[in-house]
């Protein structure tokens, strides 16, 4: 008997069906009757937990510390190249399941495969990939920056003349020659970036690599996690400022309390959500007739008014319209902003209770 | 020696626990307490009439050496591997490719070489002075006294390494650390006296000897294999040596007093490794 959860296409209901394999099973959608089938796969071994062409490959993850479920059968795969963000809420299991990627925490149950290499049965090979930047960056703190880098360097087998030139292009030239236990937690996060990126890993692993940096740190995180995207790596990167992964991140992955609740591209997401852009538009005096007129277009699903201030929700093609009926109507605009949805609203959505 | 051999995982995590030892100079302070300690017991214990030979230092020095080779072996290692997941580095170092296995071995063979360099430098070094102001000089009963004072070093940085991979903070390793030590030094030998109390009669025991099954529980403790494998081949510890005021059982040898450390190490480095493998980091 197999199990498979199954999201609800127009309302995004979850539900859990059972079935053998190669069964195609009819699904009624409990929340709003929606109808559909699905068919489980003839061979369970041809299950995406064998997709070789996945960077990182997570099936079924299950964690449990004591009597707290960190993450529940947590399924994802990264595909070569792409930069993969990872969201969700304080505690919703970003950190459990990266570190259980890294082979650094057994998980109950799961498969967790790097470049098609099972983590826990070629150790060495699949981690021989990975650069890592954990979410409490630590190091040798009576070892100096350069001595820190270089022990790591040897461990990594990679030739040591690679240290220098990589704390210059962390920003950390004036402090080669200082005890790490001297640093800031900014100087600390750019010294385990150089770590993370020591060798050219082909998966790099960033658990909130822009804690703790000023805004032109951040800003240049990024641009360094953009390059090695084009170098050819693949980056899985959590982080709790949606900006950042808004522009950044090919694909974004949403965990909450320890499920995963979305997996796909932003603006897929958006729409999946039937998020719709919103015009706001200042004008010097409200009437009843630009009200009817933008009420009646087209498209156009909400409308609110506070004072002179006009909100209106539409899809996209109907932005130009309601302007133009607006101004037809006689109003005068005065100012105008349209909201199109942002990552944070898709992340609210999908992580409300 | 070649150039694989110099970068396998394991020499690297050892040179690094080596490296840290001389950095913050405690090789240098062991060494210099070890062959301190000697120096004065060879020359003062004898009360004033000057340098004693090799045989009579080492016995001079076994009460003492018992408590601190152990205390000084537990606290070398028992901060670790505890103490490096405490601070997140050992997330960090278990992310690069090497196994869990080899940070312990690394671990165990870095810690140990400390000690054992610190024994033998601190112990060779007084060797010498002692050895250039007396007559006589017995060099094999000394080097058997280094090579098993190494053995019990040896076993108690096992032991520490144990209690670092048992526990999920510091302070309780370091706990337990000290209560391994007080075990094998105090509360061994105040059971001991309760077993013979309780099953045989203690006056004719120590007059016509104890059964062997309970000379055979007590080397179990390292420290008395330790002591026992020193009386075995030094002369003046068996004929000076308080506990062993009784002659030695005819099952007692010095291969059986070294397999039981041996096999102290190599059991603690197991428990020591089932525990730090199924450990979340
Ligand atoms: N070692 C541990 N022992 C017990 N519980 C733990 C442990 N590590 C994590 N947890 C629990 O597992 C859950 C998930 O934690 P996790 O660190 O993965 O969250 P996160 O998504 O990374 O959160 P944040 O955004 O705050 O970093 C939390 O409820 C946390 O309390
Ligand atoms: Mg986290």
């Amino acid at each position: 008997m197999l199990e498979k959860k199954i999201r609800c296409p127009s309302c995004d209901f979850v539900q859990t069906v059972n079935g053998e394999p190669g069964q195609t099973v009819k699904i009624t959608c409990p929340s709003c009757n929606n109808v559909g089938a699905f068919q489980f796969p003839k061979d369970p071994s041809l299950h995406p937990s064998d997709d070789t062409s996945s960077a990182i490959s997570v099936v079924e993850l299950t964690k449990t510390f004591e009597s707290v479920s960190a993450v529940d059968s947590a399924t994802f795969h990264i595909k070569k190249g792409e930069i993969f963000g990872f969201l969700g809420p304080n505690g919703a299991g970003k950190t459990t399941t990266i570190k259980a990627i890294l082979g650094l925490l057994y998980p109950d149950k799961g498969e967790i495969r790097i470049n098609g290499t099972n983590i826990f049965t070629d150790e060495k090979k699949a981690k021989s990939q990975i650069g890592y930047l954990p979410e409490k960056v630590a190091f040798y703190d009576n070892l100096t920056a350069l001595q820190n880098l270089m022990f790591y360097a040897e461990i990594k087998q990679v030739s040591k003349q690679c240290c220098q030139p990589l704390l210059n292009e962390f920003g950390l030239a004036d402090a080669v020659d200082k005890k790490v236990g001297a640093f800031s937690k900014g100087m600390l996060q750019r010294l385990g970036m150089a770590r993370a990126v020591m060798g050219d890993p082909s998966i790099l692993i960033l658990d909130e690599p822009s804690s703790g940096l000023d805004p032109r740190g951040v800003v240049f995180m990024r641009e360094k996690i953009k390059h090695m995207q084009q170098r050819g790596a693949t980056v899985l990167v959590s982080s709790h400022i949606l900006g950042e992964i808004q522009e950044m991140c090919d694909r974004v992955c949403i965990i909450n309390k320890g499920k995963i609740v979305a997996v796909d591209r932003i603006d897929n997401l958006g729409t999946r959500l039937h998020l719709r852009p919103k015009i706001v538009i200042l004008l010097e005096k409200m009437t009843e007739k630009i009200l009817k007129a933008v009420e009646k277009l087209k498209d156009v699903d909400h409308v609110e008014t506070t004072g002179t201030l006009l909100e209106v929700n539409c899809l996209a093609s109907a932005k130009a319209n309601v302007i133009l009926s607006v101004v037809k109507a006689g109003g005068n605009i005065m100012n105008l902003q349209i909201r199109e949805p942002s990552l944070e609203d898709v992340f609210m959505r999908f992580t409300e209770d | 020696m070649n150039i694989s051999f110099l970068h396998h995982p394991i020499v690297l995590i050892a040179k690094k626990e080596i490296m840290d030892n001389i950095r913050n100079k405690w090789i240098l302070l062991m060494t210099g307490i070890f062959a301190a300690l000697t120096l004065l017991i060879s020359y003062f214990g004898s009360l004033g009439q000057g340098w004693q030979d090799l045989g009579l230092t080492i016995a001079g020095m076994m009460a003492l050496v018992q408590y601190l080779i152990p205390i000084i072996g537990l606290m070398l290692g028992y901060a670790a591997i505890v103490g490096e997941i405490e601070r997140g580095s050992m997330s960090a170092l278990l992310s690069f490719p090497l196994k869990r296995i080899e940070v312990l071995i690394g671990k165990f063979l870095g810690l140990g070489g400390v000690l054992s360099f610190s024994l033998l430098v601190g112990f060779g070094i007084a060797g010498i002075v002692i050895s250039a102001n007396v007559s006589e000089v017995d060099i094999g009963q000394y080097l058997i006294f280094l090579l098993a004072s190494v053995l019990l070093g040896l076993v108690f940085v096992a032991l520490s390494l144990l209690a670092s991979s048992f526990f999920h903070n510091r302070s309780t390793a370091m706990g337990l650390a000290i209560f391994l030590w007080f075990f094998f030094t105090m509360i061994w030998g105040i059971i001991m006296l309760g077993v013979a109390m309780l099953s045989m009669d203690v006056e004719t025991a120590f007059t016509s000897g104890f059964p062997d099954w309970y000379y055979a529980i007590n080397i179990i403790n390292p420290i008395s294999a330790y002591g026992t494998l020193v009386s075995l081949n030094v002369g003046p510890v068996s004929s000076s040596f308080t506990e062993q005021a009784f002659s030695n059982p005819a099952f007692y040898s010095s291969e059986l007093m070294a397999t039981i450390l041996f096999l102290w190490i190599a059991i603690s480095l197991i428990i020591a490794y089932i525990f730090f493998k199924k450990r979340d980091i």
